[in-house]
């Protein structure tokens, strides 16, 4: 784990001197209202827990640059998954990320022929572009805030992957996400549309049976309880390629605490459904996101 | 489908009528009293903030107090009528930016805490503020 250390480390550094009050016109402003930069989702674009929000990562506004690193651990009854990554937030309308995942197989491993403790990872490099819409400030009308997006993934242990029946080690995910915030009701709603062909979020590689993409749909309920507490809901539909398992969708539920515009935590439960023929993968969804 | 059923139910709670929901917002914000109240204390905040203090110097904070009180009376389904100036007329040419904006709504959050005013009436009044961005802040 050096590299989401070393993460926080720099992300500390960046965040210590968006805070210099000296730079009157700095672009690390810190400009955006506490919780709208949302938080970090799994693959590590703006969102939240499993889904990917129309939000733009970070706090800077139109004027601003933001940044987030995060780093998540989602622990189930069999695997670990890891997650750490930067993205950041240029002038709210792109956002550029670029993630690591871990998954650590445990027993399970051994079961499957892999050898405990085998580890499969990938990288996720990820863009994000916000088209219309203004999901603070539009509350006078119905308009979410949407913003178009991709995802390249690219795992490692390809002959494993090609053994498991993956057509590809690597692929790329497009989505169209739609966010509005309900400030009225204290209400956060999301959906999100994603073409791809990623098995078990592209750890387990790409395609399989058939290696054409389908649309696959993410969506997100959160209820701000108030300035620096928010409760979600996240459901997210998966492929089901690979022949050799069937694969769920997945579901997590969560508080997230944001202590200010440079530390925020989320905790919960997920519930991935079955992987790799092992069943019912659920179990605690943990999240740090440090930034400005 | 169990989660689907969940985010509903979850979704319906969080807009199912408030016990207090049979108030006005007015009536929630304390009527014209609770009002000026923390718009008195808004507009001393924002003007001794030294970030965004500099844009109240040629102002009369005590006509921007009640102009503003007016204004939320008015809004929250009070029986006022606003009688300043435009919002965009007024607001427009300071070249106030979102994170100006932001800075303001912040000071408003801060003093509605103060006048314990709930989360849930706070969110609704700053979501009919919320779109006055496009009047106020620099294009």
């Amino acid at each position: 784990m050096k590299s989401p250390v070393t993460l926080y480390i720099i992300a500390s550094a960046v965040a210590s001197l968006a805070h210099s009050p000296s730079v009157a016109a700095s672009p690390f402003q810190s400009g955006k209202l506490l919780v709208t930069s949302g938080a970090s989702q799994v693959e590590g674009a703006g969102g939240g827990g499993l889904t990917t929000w129309a939000l733009i990562t970070g706090y800077g506004t139109e004027d601003g640059i933001g940044a987030n690193t995060h780093g998540t651990l989602v622990s189930t009854n069999d695997f670990t998954l890891r997650s750490a990554g930067v993205a950041v937030g240029f002038y709210d309308r792109l956002e550029v990320s670029y993630t690591r995942q871990w998954f650590d197989t445990g027993r399970a491993g051994g079961r499957l022929g892999l050898g405990d403790d085998f580890e499969f990872s990938q990288q996720v490099w990820g863009a994000k572009l916000r088209l219309i819409g203004d999901a603070v400030y539009g509350q006078d009308t119905w308009l979410p805030q949407v913003a178009i997006g991709i995802q390249h993934k690219d795992a490692a242990r390809e002959t494993i992957l090609t053994a498991l029946g993956a057509a590809d080690d690597s692929g790329t995910d497009y989505y169209l996400a739609a966010t509005k915030i309900l400030l009225s009701e204290s209400l956060l709603l999301n959906a999100t549309a994603r073409l791809t062909n990623a098995n078990q979020f592209g750890l387990l590689g790409h395609g399989g049976r058939g290696n054409g993409r389908s649309l696959q749909m993410e969506y997100s309920a959160a209820y701000l309880l108030d300035r620096q507490w928010v409760l979600a809901a996240d459901y997210r539909t998966k492929n089901d390629n690979l022949a050799f398992a069937k694969e769920n969708d997945a579901w997590a539920a969560y508080a997230a605490y944001f202590f200010n515009k440079n530390a925020s935590l989320a905790v919960g439960y997920v519930d991935l459904g079955d992987i790799a023929l092992q069943g019912g993968q659920k179990g605690l969804y943990l999240s740090l996101q440090i930034g400005f | 489908m169990r989660i689907a059923k969940l985010i509903t139910l979850a979704a319906g709670i969080c807009v199912a009528p408030h016990a207090a929901q049979a108030d006005s917002l007015y009536e929630q914000l304390g009527g014209m009293e609770g009002i000026q109240k923390f718009v008195d204390r808004t507009v001393e905040l924002s003007a001794n903030n030294p970030e965004i203090g500099h844009f109240f110097e040629r102002s009369i904070l005590s006509r921007v107090k009640d102009k503003l009180a007016e204004q939320i009376c008015q809004l929250s389904g009070g029986p006022c009528t606003y009688t300043g100036a435009r919002m965009d007329r007024l607001h427009k040419p300071m070249g106030i930016s979102t994170k100006d904006f932001n800075i303001l709504v912040e000071d408003l959050q801060h003093a509605m805490d103060e006048a314990d005013i709930s989360n849930r009436a706070q969110n609704k009044l700053i979501a009919i503020l919320a779109p006055m961005h496009r009047d106020i802040v620099e294009d």
